[in-house]
């Protein structure tokens, strides 16, 4: 058979047959007989085609291994806390998107794996499901502020807008995690799980509204909520005996450190409530307080009045004493000179006025605790212009002889690091 | 080269680098100065007669109602209710970035507290920055003071880096970033501001006790704590920072809980 469009190299000649040899596919030169190609296709180029790898493998774009990876690790974590499909959709929908992104596609896989926590986070918060960067970090065992970082990363190249988690939501998936039930621990020690989450959410919102909550870590706060509530729950002596380190051993929970804090914050604002009770006559104590805490969170709005108005009452008062004393004061500085008591005085003016916390019943304990300067720092007035002497600027600058002992030190040290 | 001699050689360059600055201010005098003693002079320099004996200066950065000269008079308050703590100023000079050198960089001047407000009212008035509130005789302060520390630093740091032997001259002088601090002295809920601000504010406890507010304009980023204290960056300019904390205000007095 010819085959048309063909040249054969030696004489070239179009006369070219399908000359076949057995099995053997050959194009044969029918005037001087040169084979001008050898088991070629019928469409072919002669001499072969430039076939690229990729388009000779016939291969479709497949995912990145670690893009995989990260998406089955974000199913991962959703079954772990099981939430609901749309979540997860959600979040799966996040991560290749963001995967692709300048930001993530070249770190290392730690930060990979944080990213995927973080489309987990993001989709929950989106979907009101209540979920702590606490627990992301948790299940991803990485660094909480590094989780933090990505997540703000997240939030700002994928421009979502995600909604901070209300405390009390929390609550309740924490409150699940003790294990506490009567078949796990002995009968005065266990704990039905909606009722010690009905106490501990009443309990922290008596914590929110005395400004104990607002800009602190959740988890601390949870954890001493629960741990009030469930010895408030039945004050015998095993219960009040047993610390909140016993106690989360017992409930196979991990202690937090600053829940510490947290429970001595809350009792002294339950022992201000406890105070008001007016059927108590002994002197309400932290220690005392359990006992009637029950009492304090059902009647807690009225005795939060009560307690308001019995303050305001007794600052009015107290104002009252001071004013005659302050005038009599006043008085005096016109005898004697003038700086040192007017300093004095605008000094204790400073002190209670700068310190709020300390007049109000109920304050943020960082305003309370209120950190002062030990030194007043002066006051220059310079207007920019001034001459700077050159000993002044010479006094900048390290000393040859400085410069010695600073090497030498740094020397030591190194040794003295590597030893 | 003594004392004067090298500032002068500063000097000079940036008279000749600027334009014309504000003569008519200064008594500048091209002849060498006369210097009281040998000594050096301390800081804060107390004011010489009528201007500065000084070369011809580059005031071109600083606004034009400065008068650093005759704003000792006293004006009525600006009355606003809170009490600014601070004003620090960054800054950059024509050299370098980061002015370590002086510790005045760093100084935050705590300004004047309890000056006589009644034991009910719950702020202090704020104390004078404008160039319109009074100067106490105690402080005596000057308007835009952390301004001009900020541009002696640099001029100290400039005079380091020259001594270290690097030809290095003090040009253009501009303030890049103002941050500031005050107290409104009442606990503010943050929980309710992010709900309600929500496109402005960032809020998220277990990463940072502040709240973080971006405001848009002016474009300042606030950091508002549950203690009441704000602290205000990234403006330019002092103008700026007044009009942010005027926007905020009756923002964080609506979630003042009674």
């Amino acid at each position: 058979m010819q085959r048309s469009g063909l040249r054969c190299p030696g004489c070239g000649s179009s006369n070219i047959v399908n000359d076949d040899l057995y099995c053997h596919v050959q194009l044969v030169c029918v005037d001087c007989g040169t084979v001008v190609s050898e088991g070629s296709l019928a469409d072919d180029p002669v001499g072969g085609s430039d076939v690229s790898y990729s388009r000779s493998t016939a291969v479709t774009k497949v995912p990145c291994q670690n893009l995989k990876k990260g998406l089955s690790r974000v199913k991962e974590m959703c079954r772990v806390i099981r939430v609901r499909r749309n979540i997860e959709d959600l979040a799966l929908s996040y991560f290749q998107q963001a995967y692709e992104h300048e930001n993530f596609i070249r770190v290392n896989l730690t930060k990979k794996e944080v990213l995927a926590g973080c489309c987990v986070l993001v989709s929950c918060r989106q979907m009101n499901w209540p979920i702590t960067i606490g627990t992301i970090s948790c299940l991803l065992n990485a660094d909480p502020a590094l989780v933090g970082g990505v997540y703000k990363d997240l939030l700002k190249i994928l421009k979502l807008e995600a909604l901070t988690v209300g405390i009390i939501e929390v609550l309740e998936a924490h409150c699940q995690e003790y294990k506490i039930n009567s078949d796990q621990v002995p009968e005065e020690l266990a704990e039905d799980c909606t009722v010690l989450t009905k106490r501990a959410k009443a309990l922290v919102e008596l914590a929110a509204d005395s400004w104990i909550v607002t800009g602190r870590k959740p988890l601390p706060m949870l954890m001493a909520a629960t741990y009030l509530a469930w010895q408030s729950l039945k004050p015998n002596k095993h219960r009040l005996k047993l610390s909140l380190d016993k106690f989360c051993r017992l409930a196979k929970v991990q202690k937090s450190q600053s829940a510490l804090t947290r429970i001595t914050e809350l009792k002294e604002v339950l022992c201000k409530l406890g105070r008001e009770i007016p059927w108590v006559r002994e002197t309400v104590t932290p220690d005392s307080v359990i006992r009637l805490v029950g009492d304090i969170l059902e009647n807690r709005f009225a005795l939060l009045r009560r307690a308001l108005r019995n303050h305001e009452d007794s600052l009015q008062a107290e104002n009252v004493v001071n004013s005659p004393n302050k005038e009599t004061a006043s008085s005096k500085p016109q005898e004697l000179t003038e700086n040192p008591p007017a300093e004095d005085r605008g000094h204790q003016g400073q002190e209670s006025e700068s310190n709020w916390g300390k007049r109000v019943l109920f304050a943020p304990p960082c305003v309370i605790n209120r950190k002062r300067r030990r030194t007043e720092q002066p006051e220059l007035i310079v207007t920019g212009d001034e001459e700077i002497s050159d000993s002044e600027i010479d006094s900048y600058i390290r000393s040859p002889q400085e410069v010695r002992d600073l090497v030498q030190a740094e020397k030591m040290l190194v040794s003295s690091d590597k030893v | 080269m003594d004392d004067l001699a090298l500032e002068r050689y500063f000097d000079d360059s940036i008279a000749n680098d600027s334009s014309c600055p504000l003569e008519e201010e200064l008594a500048h005098q091209a002849a060498p100065q006369q210097v009281p003693s040998p000594s050096p002079p301390q800081l804060p320099e107390t004011s010489g007669p009528g201007g500065k004996v000084r070369d011809v200066l580059d005031f071109s950065f600083l606004p034009d109602e400065l008068n650093p000269q005759d704003d000792r008079s006293s004006k009525t308050a600006a009355a606003a209710e809170s009490q600014a703590a601070a004003l620090d100023v960054s800054h950059d000079s024509g050299i370098v970035q980061d002015s370590s050198a002086a510790n005045l960089q760093q100084d935050v001047l705590s300004l004047g507290l309890g000056r006589g407000a009644s034991p009910f009212c719950p702020m202090t008035p704020m104390t004078p920055m404008t160039p319109m509130t009074p100067v106490t005789e105690k402080s005596g302060i000057i308007p835009q003071l952390h301004e001009e520390q900020s541009r002696l630093a640099a001029r100290k740091y400039a005079r380091v880096v020259q001594k270290l032997g690097f030809p290095a001259r003090f040009l253009d002088f501009k303030v890049q970033n103002m941050v500031a601090s005050c107290d409104v002295c009442f606990p503010i809920r943050l929980e309710g501001l992010v709900l309600t601000h929500q496109q402005f504010s960032s809020y998220e406890p277990e990463l940072f006790p502040g709240l973080i507010y971006r405001m848009v304009k002016p474009r300042i980023v606030l950091l508002i704590f549950v203690s009441g204290k704000v602290v205000l960056t990234g403006a330019k300019e002092r103008a700026e920072i007044y009009e942010a904390f005027e926007n905020i205000y009756p923002i964080l007095k609506g979630f003042r809980k009674q």
